[in-house]
Parts: C-alpha cells; sequence; structure tokens
C-alpha cells in the first residue's frame, strides 16, 4: 500500500493552505472595499485612484479639500500669493509623523524635490506633470515656504490639495522600497500596520495626529475584484463602504435592511465629440442639430435611475469657471431637422460615432437612436478599450465623425481641466488637436490659464461658454454621479471629489 | 524504463520550447507594446523606451534573450508594480496550488464514492441520478456557480464567509467551486474503469475466498481501476489552473490567477508572460509526473 504517497500529498496541501490569520472585524474597525490596491503606498510614486483614496487617510498635504470643495487649512495653517509667481504657505506647527519625527519645512521641500527632482531629465514620480509649474521650493524660515512657479499657475492649489508630505530622514534612512511597503510614514489621521498584497491594507490611529483621534481605531481596504462579491460582502458586513456602484445594483443595496446608498454629483462629464473638420460637422447648423437632438433628461432618468445633471457645455457645475447662466440645449427635434436642412441635408447624412466606454454602451447606442431620429443616421462602434482602439484614436487621430466618452478632469476643480485637452488645438493636446477647430478658442484658453487672477479668469471662462455653446465642437450631455453602498451601521456620505475621506466617518446610532 | 523516461523528457523540453515561443508572441501579437505603455507620449520618448525595454532588436535576438532570461526566472519588471514579475508571481503561486489541490481533493472526495456506487449498482435509479446531479456542476461556468453559492451560504445562511483567503471557513466556497468543474469527469472515469474490472477474474477469485464486498471494491478493483484516474487528473489539473483564474478573481483570492487577470486588464506583460510561463511549466511538470507514476503503477508499461 502506497499509504505514505496520500500521507505527503495531504501534508503538502496543508502546508500550502494553512490560514494566515483571520481578519478581525470589529466596532471599531472601518472596512473599504477596492477593486485592487495600488503598485505602492508611497503616495508620490503612482497615479491610481485606488492608491490616492488610501494615502488621503496616511498623508496629509498642505491643504485639504472639504466636502463642500472649499480648500482648508492642513499642513499650511495659510497662504497667499506673494506675486503671479511666487506663493507663501505658512506651516502648522507641532505635527508629528508616524515615525515620531517633527514634520519641518525640510520635509515639505524635500517631498516636491522628490517628484520634480530638479536636474535630473528622466523623472521617476507619474505625478511630476502635476506640479511641473513648480519651479523652486525656497524655505524661508522654520515655518514658512515659497512655492515659485515658472509662470503663473492657477491651478496650483488645486493640486497641492493632493500631495503628500513625506518625512526625509526617515525615507532616506529606511529606502524608498520599505517606505512605499512595509516602512510608510505620514502625518495623517491612521498609520500603516500591514499591507497584505491582493487581500488587505491594515491602518490604525495614529495617536498623535494633530486633529486629534479619528472615530474607527481601524480602517482596513480590502482587495475585492468582483462587484457582485463587493455587494455580497457588503451585505453581510464584511465591508463597510463599496465605491462605484452602477444604476442596476442601486435597488438591491437600497432594499437590503443593513444597507443604504450614498451618492452625489461628481466632476464627469459626458460628451459626444464632433470632427469639425470634415462634413457633416464643420457645419455650424450641423453640429447645433446634433445638440438639439438628445433628449437629455429623459436619458438621465430612464437609463441612469436618475443620478445625473444636464450640462449646458463640458465645464462642470462644481468646476471653478461655471458659469450658470449658460442654458442647456433644449430638446426639439423639429429644430434640429431644420437646422439639418439649413447645414444642407434636407434629407439627413450617414454619420459614424466611435467610443470606447464599454460600460456605458446602452446609453451610446441610445444616442445613436437619438441623432438618427432627426436625420443624423448614427452607426455606433463599439471599441474594446486597448491597443486597437488607442491607436485608432491617438495615432490616426480620426473618430470619424465624433467620439462618445466620458471625462473626469484628473479630479482638478478648475474648467482649463476640461477646455485644454477638449479645444486647444496645440499639438500634444488631447481631443481638442484631432476634433476642436473653433476660431479664436486658443487664445481664449491659453489667456485663461495665464494669470492667477480668478476673478479675471472667471470672465475668461464665461466667454468662453458662451462661445462653445454657440458653436458646438461637441454634443454636451450630461455629469454623472458618484454612488457608495455604505452599511447602515456607518454615517459618512459620498463627496464629489470622489475622496473617501475617512476621518469624518463615524459610527451611526 | 530509462529510455521511456528519456523519451519523456525530451518531450517536457519541445513542450517548454513551445511555451516560451506562445508567451514571447504575447507581447508582440497586441501590437506595439511601447505605445501600449505610454499611449500620450511623444515618438522621441517612445524611441527611448524602446531601446531601454530591447524592443529595437530584431525579434530572433529578442527571443533569445527571452528564453535565456526566462530560464533563469528574469521576466523583468512588471509595468504596474515595478518589481520583478517572475517574484509577484513565484509569491501568489503557492495560494493557487492550494486552492488546485484542494478543488482536487474536493472533486475525488465525491467522485470516487459516486462513481464506485454508480459502478456496482450499473443502470439503476440511484446510478442515473448521481450522473444527472453531477453533470450538473459542470454544466454550469465557474463564475456563475460561485456566485451561486456564494449568494447560498454566504448571504442567505450566513454559514461561511463571502471571500478572501485567510480561514479554513473561507477555503471552502472556492475549492468546491472550482471542484465541481471537474467531478463529472472524474466519476465518469471512476465508473467506466471501475466497471471494466469489477467482473474481471481476480474479482470474482476474491469474492468466491469470502473476502468482503467492501475490501474487494476497495482494495481489489479500485487499486486496479486506479491508472485512468491519476491520468484524468494529471489532464484535469491543467484545467483546473485555468478555472482558478475565474475563481480566484470571483472569491478575491489572491492567486496568481487573479494576478494575471489584472495584469491583463492592465496591459502588464510582463506579469502574463511570467504567469503564463509558470502555469505551463507547472502543467507540464504535473503530466511529466503522471508519466512517471504510471510506471510505477503499472510494471507492465515499462516493458514497452
Amino acid at each position: 500500500m502506497k499509504r505514505w504517497l496520500l500521507g505527503l500529498t495531504a501534508l503538502m496541501i496543508g502546508a500550502l493552505v494553512a490560514p494566515t490569520g483571520a481578519a478581525a472585524q470589529g466596532k471599531d474597525t472601518l472596512t473599504i472595499a477596492l477593486p485592487n490596491h495600488a503598485p505602492t503606498l508611497d503616495p508620490h510614486m503612482h497615479f491610481e485612484r485606488v492608491g490616492v483614496l488610501v494615502n488621503i487617510n496616511m498623508f496629509d498635504s498642505l491643504l485639504h479639500r472639504s466636502a463642500k470643495l472649499e480648500f482648508e487649512p492642513s499642513l499650511a495653517t495659510s497662504w497667499k500669493a506673494l506675486n503671479d509667481t511666487t506663493w507663501e504657505f505658512k506651516l502648522r506647527k507641532g505635527v508629528k509623523f508616524h515615525d515620531g519625527s517633527m514634520m519641518t519645512a525640510e520635509d515639505v521641500k524635500y517631498s516636491f524635490d522628490r517628484v520634480l527632482e530638479p536636474g535630473k531629465e528622466k523623472k521617476k514620480s507619474p505625478q511630476y506633470g502635476n506640479v511641473r509649474a513648480i519651479k523652486e521650493v525656497k524655505i524661508v524660515d522654520a515655518d514658512t515656504v515659497q512655492l515659485i512657479t515658472d509662470k503663473p499657475f492657477p491651478l496650483l492649489l488645486e493640486r497641492l490639495v493632493y500631495f503628500g508630505i513625506v518625512p526625509k530622514k526617515h525615507i532616506e534612512k529606511v529606502g524608498e522600497e520599505a517606505f512605499g511597503s512595509t516602512a510608510t510614514s505620514g502625518t495623517g489621521p491612521w498609520k500603516l500596520v500591514e499591507w497584505k498584497r491582493d487581500q488587505h491594507i491594515r491602518l490604525e490611529a495614529f495617536d498623535q495626529h494633530w486633529r486629534g483621534k479619528p472615530a474607527f481605531k481601524y480602517v482596513v481596504f480590502r482587495s475585492i475584484p468582483e462587484v457582485a462579491t463587493q455587494v455580497a460582502e457588503l451585505k453581510t458586513g464584511g465591508v463597510d463602504i463599496i465605491r462605484n456602484v452602477s444604476p442596476d445594483l442601486l435597488g438591491d443595496i437600497k432594499a437590503h435592511p443593513l444597507t443604504r446608498i450614498s451618492t452625489t454629483p461628481i466632476l464627469r462629464v459626458h460628451y459626444i465629440s464632433l470632427d469639425m473638420r470634415t462634413a457633416p460637422f464643420d457645419k455650424k447648423p450641423a453640429r447645433q442639430a446634433a445638440n438639439y437632438a438628445i433628449d437629455k433628461q429623459s436619458m438621465i432618468t430612464k437609463m441612469m435611475a436618475g443620478l445625473g445633471r444636464q450640462v449646458p457645455t463640458v465645464v462642470q457645475p462644481p468646476a471653478f469657471g461655471f458659469d450658470p447662466s449658460v442654458q442647456p440645449y433644449p430638446y426639439d427635434p423639429k429644430k434640429a431637422k431644420e437646422l439639418l436642412a439649413q447645414a444642407g441635408y434636407p434629407n439627413g447624412v450617414d454619420i459614424t460615432l466611435h467610443s470606447s466606454s464599454t460600460e456605458w454602451r446602452p446609453q451610446f447606442e441610445a444616442l445613436g437612436e437619438m441623432l438618427t431620429e432627426v436625420g443624423l443616421r448614427t452607426t455606433t462602434k463599439m471599441w474594446d478599450p486597448g491597443p486597437a482602439w488607442n491607436k485608432f484614436f491617438q495615432a490616426e487621430g480620426k473618430g470619424t465623425h465624433g467620439q462618445y466618452g466620458n471625462w473626469g478632469n484628473y479630479s482638478v476643480f478648475d474648467a482649463d481641466a476640461v477646455l485644454h485637452p477638449f479645444y486647444h488645438t496645440e499639438p500634444g493636446g488631447w481631443i481638442g488637436k484631432h476634433y476642436a477647430r473653433v476660431e479664436g478658442l486658443d487664445k481664449l484658453i491659453d489667456e485663461g490659464r495665464s494669470t492667477i487672477d480668478q476673478a479675471r479668469r472667471k470672465q475668461i471662462y464665461a466667454r468662453i461658454q458662451a462661445m462653445i455653446k454657440d458653436e458646438a465642437p461637441s454634443v454636451f450631455l450630461w455629469t454623472q454621479n458618484d454612488t457608495l453602498g455604505i452599511s447602515k451601521k456607518v454615517a459618512y456620505e459620498a463627496r464629489p471629489d470622489e475622496w473617501l475621506w475617512l476621518f469624518a466617518a463615524k459610527p451611526a446610532n | 524504463m530509462s529510455a521511456f523516461l528519456i523519451r519523456r523528457l525530451l518531450r517536457f523540453v519541445v513542450v517548454c520550447l513551445g511555451v516560451s515561443v506562445v508567451t514571447f508572441s504575447i507581447l508582440h501579437a497586441s501590437g506595439d507594446p511601447v505605445s501600449l505603455i505610454m499611449p500620450e507620449a511623444p515618438e522621441a520618448d517612445r524611441a527611448k523606451l524602446r531601446l531601454a525595454l530591447g524592443l529595437a532588436d530584431p525579434l530572433p535576438v529578442q527571443f533569445v534573450r527571452f528564453v535565456s532570461n526566462a530560464a533563469r526566472g528574469d521576466f523583468g519588471n512588471s509595468f504596474f508594480h515595478r518589481e520583478p514579475a517572475f517574484r509577484l508571481v513565484v509569491e501568489r503561486m503557492p495560494t493557487t496550488l492550494g486552492l488546485t489541490c484542494l478543488a482536487v481533493a474536493m472533486a475525488l472526495a465525491v467522485a470516487v464514492p459516486v462513481g464506485i456506487y454508480s459502478a456496482v449498482r450499473r443502470n439503476t435509479v440511484g446510478d442515473h441520478a448521481a450522473t444527472v446531479v453531477v453533470f450538473l456542476g459542470q454544466s454550469m461556468p465557474v463564475f456563475w456557480i460561485g456566485i451561486m453559492l456564494m449568494l447560498l451560504f454566504s448571504v442567505q445562511w450566513r454559514l461561511l464567509p463571502v471571500s478572501g483567503w485567510s480561514t479554513w471557513s473561507s477555503m471552502v466556497l472556492p475549492a468546491v467551486t472550482l471542484g465541481a468543474f471537474t467531478t463529472p469527469l472524474f466519476m465518469r472515469i471512476v465508473r467506466s474503469s471501475m466497471l471494466e474490472v469489477v467482473n474481471l477474474d481476480y474479482v470474482r477469485t476474491a469474492r468466491a475466498k469470502g473476502v468482503s464486498e467492501w475490501l474487494v471494491i476497495c482494495r481489489h478493483a479500485l487499486l486496479n481501476a486506479a491508472l485512468p484516474i491519476v491520468t484524468v487528473i494529471g489532464l484535469q489539473f491543467g484545467l483546473l489552473l485555468g478555472g482558478a483564474v475565474l475563481t480566484e478573481t470571483v472569491f478575491a483570492v489572491p492567486g496568481v490567477g487573479r494576478l494575471i487577470v489584472g495584469a491583463i486588464r492592465q496591459l502588464d506583460f510582463p506579469i502574463v508572460q511570467a504567469g503564463v510561463f509558470l502555469l505551463a511549466i507547472i502543467i507540464v511538470s504535473v503530466n511529466f509526473l503522471v508519466d512517471v507514476l504510471y510506471v510505477y503503477l503499472n510494471p507492465t508499461i515499462r516493458l514497452r
């Protein structure tokens, strides 16, 4: 008998699957489900939303953004622009890092230099582009630093909201790799306990945090790729918050006795970019016709569970520079047909639209139907977001007649962050260089980004919005919501910047 | 014996080479890897990266370099994790192998008794019922059966954790899900190979000697019917590793399969290559081992 063979096999299986310690799930623990983890816990060395959400709870920036989207003091207690290119920040006194050292002006300078790497040609931080406008970081005294930009940079404060300040001496001691995986240290409300790849990141409240104690002692970010699994975990109390709940799951989570929904409009705008270089959209009436053809409100009500809002242009209501006096195109198919005839297509015209937003396929097809009804007979072509799409979209740069997609401004609450990529025609631009050809628009966009006088910028953006509303280089659609599924045991609400600022979370009564 | 093994070993090497050709071409089948890594970068930067990654060399040169690096376990750094891809894969391998072994154990635990029962009580209502029930398992896709089991056992009845891989109880559902997929085949094999031996002379002789029915079936019949079962386990092992990819994603199990799925989404080729390569090598090795085990279990093969 070969019993030993059986025994050996059993032993091997046992060794392979030995349990690794159960995750405690108590009242003082807040558990979040994320689809995956970022490659590193170092706040400067990735650019992943899932990583940002973890980092903001461990690292403070100079400024914080409130749930109402106002700048709040964080590691800087006050700030002002000394001139067009010099900003001065007063640092908070007595702030400690998780490793026990005090936060100083040296650490602030080090944090920026680490991303900017002055003098080096190849930058290793993927966030370099965000702060590249900063030319120099000057230490004035122990509690004062100045950021000097190469030209007027109105988005500076926006960029500082997510820019973690890290401890210089600690990183030099433990090394970059350990800092990003096992030996992180920030000034934020929670510090790292352990990170198990593809399983969980476990944080514990930092008892010397300057804001005081958070309501939850432990925060756990579990990595759960499958949405159905996340929902099942939420219902059974395995996690307390799940993100990006899609409309089809809303009812299920609302109906369950232990879970609820929290939803809020976010910065993500949907659009169809029209190719203004070729017929039919080289003619303004044809572009306007496309805008009149879309019944935006029905789409929002019927296809997005009401979780969206019409927008007059591509500038989102929460972004700086939004002009509420510009009104959205109403739904008017009759007018659309007239305009199309005026553009020279009384019998309609065949067009093709492209998209790679696979999760919005039903909406894309409905848009095609509505356009077809007024005579813009649309073929919708859905692409897999991948190499072929990149090649089509980036290299050939032609969406034939248009492209449907959505844009999140890289979370920058400023009109420039959508206007420049969409409509500036400079080489190296994003959609604009392929699609938009609006006389005088480039100059206005440039003007808007070359002053830090916010009142003046507001005027410029108001002019731009009136102009693009009329010229209609895109079909303007709606902004979408972010929707969280939350355990009824937790008091927390979704934020317009999609952050999970867990210091605001409390146990519900 | 040794000639047999050498033949098998040669085949092993040939298959490994084939695997490396396929793995190598993964990167190039999907177009220009550099424009995938940095789609919005200017051409000058792309050229630099191409040079840095050695992608500017002719394909045969790249292939030879790939194979010699792969042999040393070097697949380059993951684009996403910025760590050696091979290490990331190897770290997760025990979990995947553990899941697969557990699934095989679960499948055998069901298939062997049911298969024996079906063979001994051939063409009875019990035999047919067992066949139908077990085959339901194979008719359902892995991800679907996984979610159904989760809804039933975790959400409705609260008996087992929904997902994760931390306690013994959290391993039950993934293992059952993956096992359900292969149980029917095991069962059919047990049944048919039992049928072959159950009426042979030595079994009849054993019965005639007055050996208990239990012992006849387990010692005399089953052991002699074991050969095809071993083969099928070996063959199924590869399929199961494939099934583990979906099971790991559904149940948030931190294994190789999930790593590869994530890497495919992120176009992280070094991980895909290292993962596919390692899994393929494991499958080939298991098949090789099965061949060796054959010789051990059935001495007549040595004569061929």
